[in-house]
């Protein structure tokens, strides 16, 4: 393990309120090249001239933005530099170590706060770094592959924003047939008050195998507008894990897209705990035959939180597998919305989907919106989709409470029970311990 | 040695009333079986015991070692040694045996006290039975009960067949220890084969220190299990009570005798 102790960079006050100037000063800030800068700067335009989601949009229909507002916010966050393992934040500290990773990095303040390296990844040219770094030390890999294969700027309003003042983030690149056992991890701790746009770039090369996993929390009375790209190539195995912990007075908005090649493997995690509102978009593109693709996710709203997935299974070529299971259970006024869609292009024969939801209701008061979605285009298919709302059934509590379990007890098994579907399929121990511990606080409180 | 003693207990859903005065003392190291037909109120009066709430007590008492256990929730009641072998055990998804049972244990056995359950809203992990420990007592009584050892890793009752689903609540009764049982038709629907293995399961629980209500619509099961008392229970409350020699009357002469003999003879109109 290395320490790489900087200077805090110089800091440069962000000027009031959203413009390209802010844009111009936030990649100043970062030393970047010219060609980052004009990408931000066609971003900010793209930004500019798109409008603001409305309630008469598809998309954001059931998922309103009311009492969101730029102006409440300082465009981005200024890095105070980076710590000393033993300056780290308990939390941190705690995050850090629960899990078993080959290597680690946490972000704050906009940029890279700690980096926990590993000799046999780098022996492995293994490429794991901040994407700050990745810009000034793989420049080529970068302009090859950030916000191009995947999610382009202008998938919606909140990627524009994302492109133009992009911050923290990770850029991993595994080389063709290597296998990395134990997850990557990289840990965002979100200030306060601030914009937060924050980057995964995977690109995993032919026949190469890795775990990561994406811890977010912080963000009190802030927004984060955060991107995840995995490019994952012909014959390799990809499992990630998105880990969406914000504080309950954070806006997020997220969007990902995983590219699946030929007899490709991926199974991505997604588990939305925190934020007062989530609206993430998730698609699984499916380009080369034999792929394989599961979208898993996990959510548990309470209070007045809303979350909000929307997903696309998308089938462009024939023989692929897609495999999608969103399990949420909801409290008190919370409220959740899935929309998904499973498409299947003209060709793409032999196709086997599936998309299920399910959604546990423990208040009266707590609704879900469920709205799944096929667009098929090919004869020769298979393709499910099932959404169901249930509530607690007082027979199985009483069975439970019969065999001198609590009424707590029995209620949180059973709610367990329910999202247990998504949780026997999380690859790593340690996050799958976690889980449990945020579900059983969730149904406590 | 314990008494479960039931006391003129009128029971309604509603405006119905399905128990009407039943009368039932039971003490440790008796089996008491408890025969009538479908519909006479055997269920309610197992489900009043183990403290469901969607019923209502509308006069008389239900006490164990003199102390009245109506006040007491469901789990309460378990903590204190009830037991009660569902005829229709639920299945939970999700809820493995091994995990929903050693909860259970650690409850009834006192790991969890009350008032730290209280307090931490009862959170899994704050005092739980030794894991090593627990498996081991569970693998060896699984052994013992004829339960599959993979059914420790199952979700509970999840694609059981009807014969697994009652070895799995005899199986828990032997984890809970009860002071009290009371077994719900746990003979209905099995052959003879599954019935021997239920039976044989009664039998090795069937210990000085503790008691059985076993009821039953069938003398069957008592080809295997010897009472020593019978009841026969009709139109929500008890109208005979004997030895086993009532069972084997019952068999002989059927429910049809019951209401012409007994029910006639003993409720003047």
């Amino acid at each position: 393990m290395t320490l790489l102790i900087e200077k805090p960079r110089e800091i440069v006050e962000a000027t009031a309120g959203f413009s390209q100037e802010t844009v111009r000063l936030a990649s100043q800030a970062k030393n970047e090249p010219d060609w980052m800068l004009d990408f931000r700067l066609r971003a900010w335009q793209l930004f500019e001239s798109m409008p603001w989601p409305r309630p008469t949009d598809e998309d954001w229909r059931r998922t309103r933005l009311t009492g969101f507002n730029l102006d409440n916010y300082a465009p981005y966050a200024s890095p105070k530099g980076t710590a000393e393992r033993q300056d780290l934040d308990p939390d941190l500290l705690e995050a850090l170590d629960e899990m078993d990773s080959a290597a680690s990095l946490i972000y704050q303040d906009g940029g890279l706060l700690y980096r926990q390296e590993s000799d046999r990844l780098a022996r492995q040219n293994v490429i794991f770094t901040d994407l700050q770094t990745a810009v000034q030390q793989h420049p080529e890999l970068v302009q090859r592959y950030f916000m191009t294969e995947a999610v382009s700027p202008d998938a919606n309003k909140f990627t524009a924003l994302h492109a133009a003042l992009w911050d923290t983030g990770s850029f991993i690149f595994v080389p063709r047939n290597t296998t990395i056992t134990l997850p990557l991890q990289a840990i965002l701790n979100q200030g306060d008050g601030v914009g937060g746009y924050h980057h995964t770039l995977l690109v995993v090369e032919e026949g190469a195998e890795v775990t990561v996993v994406d811890d977010l929390m912080g963000a009190e009375n802030a927004f984060q507008a955060s991107v995840v790209e995995l490019i994952v190539k012909d014959n390799s195995q990809v499992r990630y894990i998105n880990l969406q912990d914000f504080e309950h007075t954070a806006w997020n908005f997220l969007t990902g897209r995983a590219v699946l090649g030929k007899d490709t493997d991926l199974r991505w995690i997604q588990v939305s705990w925190g934020s007062r509102l989530t609206k993430a978009f998730l698609d699984l593109d499916l380009r080369g035959q034999g792929g394989h693709g599961e979208l898993l996710g996990l959510y548990f709203p309470t209070r007045r939180q809303h979350i909000d997935h929307q997903t696309l299974q998308l089938h462009r070529v024939p023989n692929c597998f897609s495999d999608l299971l969103f399990n949420g259970a909801l409290k008190h006024r919370a409220r959740s919305v899935y929309m998904g869609i499973i498409k299947v292009l003209p060709g793409a024969q032999k196709t086997d989907a599936f998309q299920r939801n399910g959604n546990l209701i423990l208040d009266r008061s707590a609704r879900a919106d469920s709205i799944p979605g096929l667009e098929i285009e090919a004869d020769d298919v298979r393709c499910t989709h099932a959404a169901t709302a249930a509530q607690v059934e007082d027979e199985y509590v009483f069975y439970l409470m019969a065999r001198g379990l609590t009424r707590p007890q029995a209620e949180r098994m059973i709610v367990q029970g329910f999202l247990q579907g998504v949780l026997d399929r999380v690859p790593v121990e340690s996050v799958m311990h976690k889980l449990e511990k945020v579900i059983s606080r969730k149904i406590s409180r | 040695m314990s008494t479960l003693e039931i006391q003129n207990l009128h029971v309604a859903i509603g405006d119905t009333e399905i128990l009407k005065g039943v009368d039932l003392t039971l003490h440790s190291g008796e089996i008491h079986a408890m025969m009538g037909p479908n519909g006479s109120g055997k269920s309610t009066l197992s489900y009043v015991i183990a403290g469901h709430p969607h019923y209502e007590i509308t006069q008389g008492d239900i006490r164990l070692d003199g102390e009245s256990i109506l006040d007491m929730e469901a789990d309460e009641r378990a903590r204190t040694g009830i037991f009660l072998a569902f005829q229709y055990p639920v299945s939970i998804p999700g809820v493995s045996v091994a995990n929903f049972l050693r909860t259970a244990v650690s409850n009834v056995r006192g790991y969890t006290n009350k008032e730290s359950a209280a307090e931490d809203n009862g959170v899994i992990g704050s005092n739980l039975m030794p894991m090593r420990e627990f498996r081991r007592e569970l693998n060896t009584k699984m052994k013992e009960f004829n339960v599959d050892s993979s059914f420790a890793r199952r979700y509970l009752n999840e694609g059981f067949s009807g014969g697994e689903k009652k070895r799995t609540e005899v199986l828990q009764m032997a984890m809970l220890e009860p002071k009290f049982a009371i077994l719900d038709e746990s003979d209905s629907g099995l052959d003879i084969d599954a019935l021997q293995v239920v039976a044989d399961g009664i039998n090795k629980l069937a210990t000085q220190d503790r008691g059985f209500l076993l009821i039953t619509h069938y003398q069957r099961i008592l080809n295997f299990v010897k009472p020593d008392y019978v009841s026969i229970f009709f139109g929500g409350r008890i109208v005979k009570t004997g030895g086993p020699e009532v069972a084997l009357m019952l068999e002989e002469r059927g429910y049809k005798w019951v209401e012409e003999e007994l029910v006639a003879g003993a409720v003047p109109v």
